[in-house]
């Protein structure tokens, strides 16, 4: 209450024309402002039990109603205030509880006690009972399996436009499924390599001159089509030209006469060694790899020149 | 003539029983699938057959699974009929369920279902007074295993209980009709004077300047 009175103090001293300073009580045993009355119920000069708060908050808004305002700050405080006074009052009426219980005669008492244990002690017997029923139950079974949905009495229909969920992720399913792998055992790899298409021009190049169609005899398109980029091969490196009269005529090819002198040789070393990392190998042939490459042309082109 | 009509009403008989085999049959389908009680009228709406014939049908079902005769047996149980397994099966059965059907109940459950039962719907705070303990934990564990159930609140907002179908079913109980009246659990009015006097001579003893000794 203290607590309550100084924060009533702070109120008054911020906004005295609208604290409860200004609330006047004309009460049956009370007549003056509210603070008073407060300071007297404290100190116990105004009985409590003989003041009727009731008539407090009547007259509190009969004081509102005077003033036609109302201000939210001072109504909570005297909201808080009575209260307080109502809960005061609730316990002096109410008494202590030991005396209240000092009201009950013996005999009273005992009786009461007396429904109480035999409520309890019928109960007692009746769960003996049950449990002489559940025991005489024993091994008697029941199906407990809840009703299967489509047996159930409603069924609710899907949604429209709704799927089984099964179906989605069925879908998911097989695209995060690798396919199996394509069986190639049946298909025979041609197994034709440049390298070695190279080392049979040159073969024929010692000659000075084949026609194509003597290089390729009695082979198949794979071979042939490989002989060609041998072919090209060996024009790039300046190895060998060709001549072709007519369209689909014959392919006459001879080899570069020309021999080339040293300095260009390295020239055409360093330029050959680097056409053979580009140049395309399906696979690695047995005799060989891109370093040998680069020597072969050296010699043809000796074996050329020496010619 | 005579002849005739002795063959009419006796094909009529055959026909009839042919009726009431099918019926039963149905009725022993329906018990089978449903795993609760099934009443008399909802025997016969589903069978769509008249309530002395689902009577008659039921009857015959009784005999064919009198005790002993088959693994299960026809009983009315909870406020309808329903197919119960034949105890002499239950060791077979534990073993394929490796539990008893029913854990026993402690003596907490036992007379907090009491009290449910004979008093329902009946608010927990009540069973407290009753039984001079709480009966929070036997509640919990009641209601866990289905065998009693919210009703509501009562005016003061306590849940109230009841007692459900499945706890008619395992104690043998076609309705609560079955309990037995709980005053046949009094003490005599002897028994009953005896206490009081005891309960009077204790409360005196304890205040000894009560008022009737001043």
């Amino acid at each position: 209450m203290t607590g309550a009175a100084s924060r009533h103090d702070v109120a008054d001293a911020g906004a005295p024309q609208t604290s409860l300073t200004a609330l006047e009580l004309d009460l049956d045993v009370f007549s003056g402002p509210f603070d008073l009355l407060l300071a007297l119920v404290l100190r116990e000069e105004v009985d409590l039990l003989e003041l009727q708060l009731a008539d407090v908050v009547l007259g509190y808004l009969d004081h509102l109603e005077r003033r036609g305002e109302l201000d939210l700050e001072v109504a909570t405080e005297f909201i808080v205030l009575v209260a307080a006074l109502l809960e005061l009052k609730s316990r002096l009426m109410l008494g202590p509880e030991d005396e209240q219980l000092l009201d009950i005669e013996p005999e009273q008492a005992a009786e009461e006690l007396l429904a109480r244990m035999l409520d309890a002690r019928r109960y007692r017997a009746a769960a003996a009972h049950l449990r002489q029923l559940l025991a005489a139950e024993d091994g008697v079974r029941f199906r407990e399996v809840p009703l299967p949905a489509q047996l159930r009495k409603t069924i609710v229909p899907a949604p429209e436009g709704s799927h089984d969920p099964a179906l989605l992720g069925a879908a998911v399913g097989r695209l995060l499924t690798m396919p199996a792998a394509i069986d190639v055992r049946h298909i025979a790899v041609a197994r034709v390599s440049i390298a070695e298409r190279l080392a049979h021009l040159r073969d024929l190049l010692r000659r000075g001159s084949f026609s194509f169609n003597e290089a390729v005899a009695g082979v198949d398109r794979m071979t042939v089509a490989v002989t060609l980029f041998a072919l090209l091969e060996l024009y790039k490196r300046g190895e060998a030209d060709w001549e072709q009269r007519e369209c689909f005529g014959e392919i006459a090819v001879r080899a570069l006469v020309s021999a080339p002198v040293d300095g260009e040789a390295r020239t055409d070393v360093a330029a050959t060694v680097r056409a053979a990392d580009v140049a395309p190998r399906p696979e690695a042939p047995a005799h060989g790899d891109a370093l040998d490459e680069s020597h072969p042309p050296l010699a043809a082109a000796g074996t050329g020149g020496a010619r | 003539m005579s002849s005739r009509a002795g063959e009419h009403g006796l094909r009529l008989v055959g026909e009839h029983d042919e009726q009431l085999l099918a019926l039963a049959r149905s009725i022993e389908a329906l018990l089978f699938l449903s795993p609760e009680p099934l009443a008399a009228g909802e025997l016969a709406d589903a069978a769509r057959a008249q309530q002395q014939d689902i009577a008659a049908a039921l009857a015959l079902l009784g005999e064919q699974y009198a005790p002993g005769r088959r693994g299960m047996q026809l009983r009315e149980l909870g406020g309808g009929y329903t197919l119960a397994s034949d105890p002499a099966s239950e060791d077979a059965a534990r073993r394929l369920f490796s539990r008893p059907r029913v854990a026993t109940l402690s003596p907490a459950q036992a007379e907090t279902l009491a009290i449910v039962a004979y008093l329902q719907p009946v608010s927990r705070p009540e069973i407290a007074r009753i039984r001079g303990v709480g009966a929070d934990s036997a509640t919990a564990s009641l209601l866990d295993r289905g065998l009693i159930e919210e009703a509501g609140t009562s005016q003061f907002g306590a849940a109230l209980y009841r007692t459900t179908v499945q706890f008619l079913k395992l104690f043998g109980l076609r309705s609560l009709d079955e309990l037995p009246d709980v005053a046949r659990w009094d003490p005599s009015p002897h028994e009953q004077a005896e206490l009081r006097e005891r309960l009077l001579r204790a409360g005196e003893a304890r205040s000894g300047d009560s008022p009737r000794n001043a």
